[in-house]
């Protein structure tokens, strides 16, 4: 690779945008329309959400109380100690804990039926619904037979706090959104365009090599991605407060290389199309169902079950999954390791199958 | 990964190279190629050689073959038999491809750049860069009479002047040999001429320039011409021998006489 070709390339579509101050808006409001639209509450109703359960109840209220949990919102599994029941929801695996005191079924004859919850407060809508789950399951167990013992829920956030703004929480997914938006359809335009003009027939009867033309654009990208995820980071600090505990840079680039994939993926798509118009009919293909399966938007468990596999296979899942683990949870690489390595072979996979058809098309 | 430095193709070798060798060798060779797209022959068997330092004036109808062969030389495809030879290198290396200017029949430049962006662009793809790349743009800009509209958009030219912005493209790295198609469609007269002038003045200094045109009585200015018809080659030499060995007064009567002995030929 000569670098004056891939820098000539950059510069070319750099100058493109340039000139093209309408585009220049859409990259830059795209992302503030989204944080604006999706940050006032959306959100279906999670289920299935993986929790643990530690029942060191010595009577018989315990038992009672979990089988009256509504079925389908809580998967449950039990785990012996409180301590690992806070370090699951620690490690991310589980959303939630549930510990049942030994004391439970004494206090609650008593008049008092008080249980702790360990709450992951990345997603306040998932916590949500686990306390929402669990007071009914408690008025369900005990309000029934009578007695009417007053009902206490500690609630100890993991991470977050009930109050943690939701602004918090969806930023890393709409992030993660905006540039999956604007890389997949600038790469396919740009691609679609440069065809119909006969442009890339002239660009490769140049000495520029394929691998220059990927590269060019993947660097006029990045100037491109780096506008957009400073409008996210200021318009989420300035206009909704936002706090992210996390490593700023170590997120933007994990937004990158998420990024250099969507193009490689845009380009390849691009090439193989018989035509424009087919090119053009790709971009809703990739964008509603990671809209949709991702969490980026939505938590997982919202998601329907039957949908949730589709969700493994999208990128954007990984790069959303990972954006929050380090801005919401502060984790660094080791935390993302298995989303940072997903990332890197899918961008890997499509920069180099662009690179292999991208002159086929010329 | 820095190309060869051959590529970058210093213009101080090139006479040196061709006088130490006494007869300068072909800047193209072609022999028996064929390229068929399905069951169609666009080129059946053609074998040409073009020496350095002329003028080609490659002629023929829509479908000849004209384009094929272009884009066959510029390694854009491949042929599906026979062999081609482009400044002694095969088409498919790119480091040839670097002393190659190409302008192609549809109006390739970005509309979304300025002039000066789009020549200058092309001139950092073939290896220029710095003052020499402002330098070169500057002269090709003026010797296609756009240094006044150098900062406008492409899209607000008119099409004669989007078709010099991309002749001037071609020409910004200062290739040895220019392929051009169809340079002159939508260029007036004066500048035509002017252009014919220029192709000239660059054979003078050892460069090769092959084009196309549909403006038959234009290519007696070529120092040689080629007929194709229907990818086979009819007849080829300096405009005057042609019209001599058909007995016709212009290349187009040329043209025709020589389809219609084939016709008769093989019919």
């Amino acid at each position: 690779m000569a670098l004056l070709r891939v820098l000539a390339v950059a510069r070319k579509a750099l100058g493109q945008l340039a000139h093209d101050r309408r585009t220049v808006a859409f990259v830059l409001v795209v992302p503030l329309v989204l944080i604006l639209v999706f940050g006032y509450g959306f959100g279906g109703q999670p289920t299935h959400i993986a929790t643990v359960v530690v029942n060191e109840d010595r009577g018989p209220a315990g038992n009672a109380f979990l089988s009256a949990l509504p079925g389908g919102v809580l998967d449950l599994s039990s785990v012996g100690s409180n301590v690992s029941a806070w370090s699951a929801v620690n490690s991310g695996s589980d959303r939630a804990a549930i510990v049942i005191g030994p004391n439970f079924t004494a206090l609650a004859k008593a008049g008092t039926v008080s249980l702790t919850l360990y709450l992951d407060g990345t997603s306040p809508t998932v916590a949500a619904a686990v306390v929402s789950a669990v007071q009914a399951a408690l008025q369900g167990a005990f309000a029934s037979n009578g007695t009417g013992p007053s009902v206490r829920v500690v609630s100890d956030y993991v991470y977050g706090t009930s109050t943690t703004p939701f602004i918090n929480t969806i930023a890393p997914g709409i992030m993660a959104l905006a540039i999956l938006f604007i890389t997949t359809v600038l790469s396919i335009i740009v691609l679609v365009r440069e065809r119909s003009a006969g442009l890339l027939e002239r660009l490769f009867a140049s000495p520029l090599r394929p691998s220059e033309f990927v590269a060019g654009h993947a660097l006029s990208l990045t100037v491109v991605a780096l506008a957009q995820v400073t409008v996210l980071f200021v318009s989420a600090l300035l206009i909704f407060h936002a706090t992210f505990t996390g490593n700023l840079l170590f997120a933007f680039g994990v937004l990158l290389l998420f990024g250099v994939g969507n193009l490689g993926l845009g380009m390849l798509l691009s090439a193989a199309a018989r035509s424009e118009f087919q090119a053009i009919q790709f971009i809703p293909l990739l964008l509603i169902p990671q809209i949709l399966f991702a969490g980026a938007l939505f938590p997982l468990e919202a998601i329907p079950v039957a949908f949730r596999p589709i969700s493994e296979i999208l990128p954007l899942t990984y790069a959303a999954r990972a954006l929050q683990d380090i801005l919401l949870r502060g984790w660094g690489v080791a935390g993302v390791a298995v989303d940072l390595l997903a990332l890197a072979v899918y961008a890997a996979l499509m920069l180099g199958g662009a690179i292999l058809l991208v002159r086929r098309q010329a | 990964m820095s190309a060869p430095p051959s590529s970058a193709g210093p213009p101080s070798e090139r006479p040196s190279s061709a006088s130490a060798a006494g007869v300068p060798p072909p800047a193209i060779s072609v022999r028996e190629l064929v390229k068929r797209f399905g069951e169609v022959p666009a080129l059946d068997r053609v074998t040409l050689e073009v020496p350095s330092g002329q003028v080609l004036g490659l002629l023929g109808p829509n479908g000849a073959g004209k384009t094929t062969l272009i884009r066959i030389l510029l390694g854009l495809t491949r042929p599906t038999a026979g062999e081609a030879s482009v400044l002694g290198r095969p088409p498919s290396d790119p480091a040839g491809r670097a002393r190659v200017g190409y302008m192609p029949q549809d109006l390739a430049v970005y509309m979304d750049l300025s002039v000066t962006e789009n020549v200058e662009l092309f001139g950092r793809l073939y290896g220029v860069s710095g003052e020499r790349l402002r330098a070169r743009a500057r002269e090709v800009l003026a010797l296609v009479r756009l240094t006044e509209r150098r900062h406008s958009l492409v899209a607000d030219l008119s099409g004669g002047m989007r078709r010099r912005v991309s002749l001037a493209a071609a020409l910004v790295a200062d290739p040895e040999l220019l392929l051009l198609d169809e340079p002159t469609v939508g260029v007036d007269p004066e500048l035509r001429f002017e252009f014919w002038e220029f192709f000239h003045r660059l054979t003078q200094d050892g460069k090769t320039v092959v084009l196309t045109t549909h403006y038959l009585e234009e290519a007696n200015r070529a120092d040689r011409v080629v007929f194709l018809h229907a990818g086979t080659v009819l007849a080829t030499g300096a405009p005057a021998e042609v019209k001599a060995r058909t007995q016709t007064e212009t290349l187009d009567d040329a043209f025709l006489r020589l389809v219609r002995d084939r016709a008769h030929g093989s019919g």
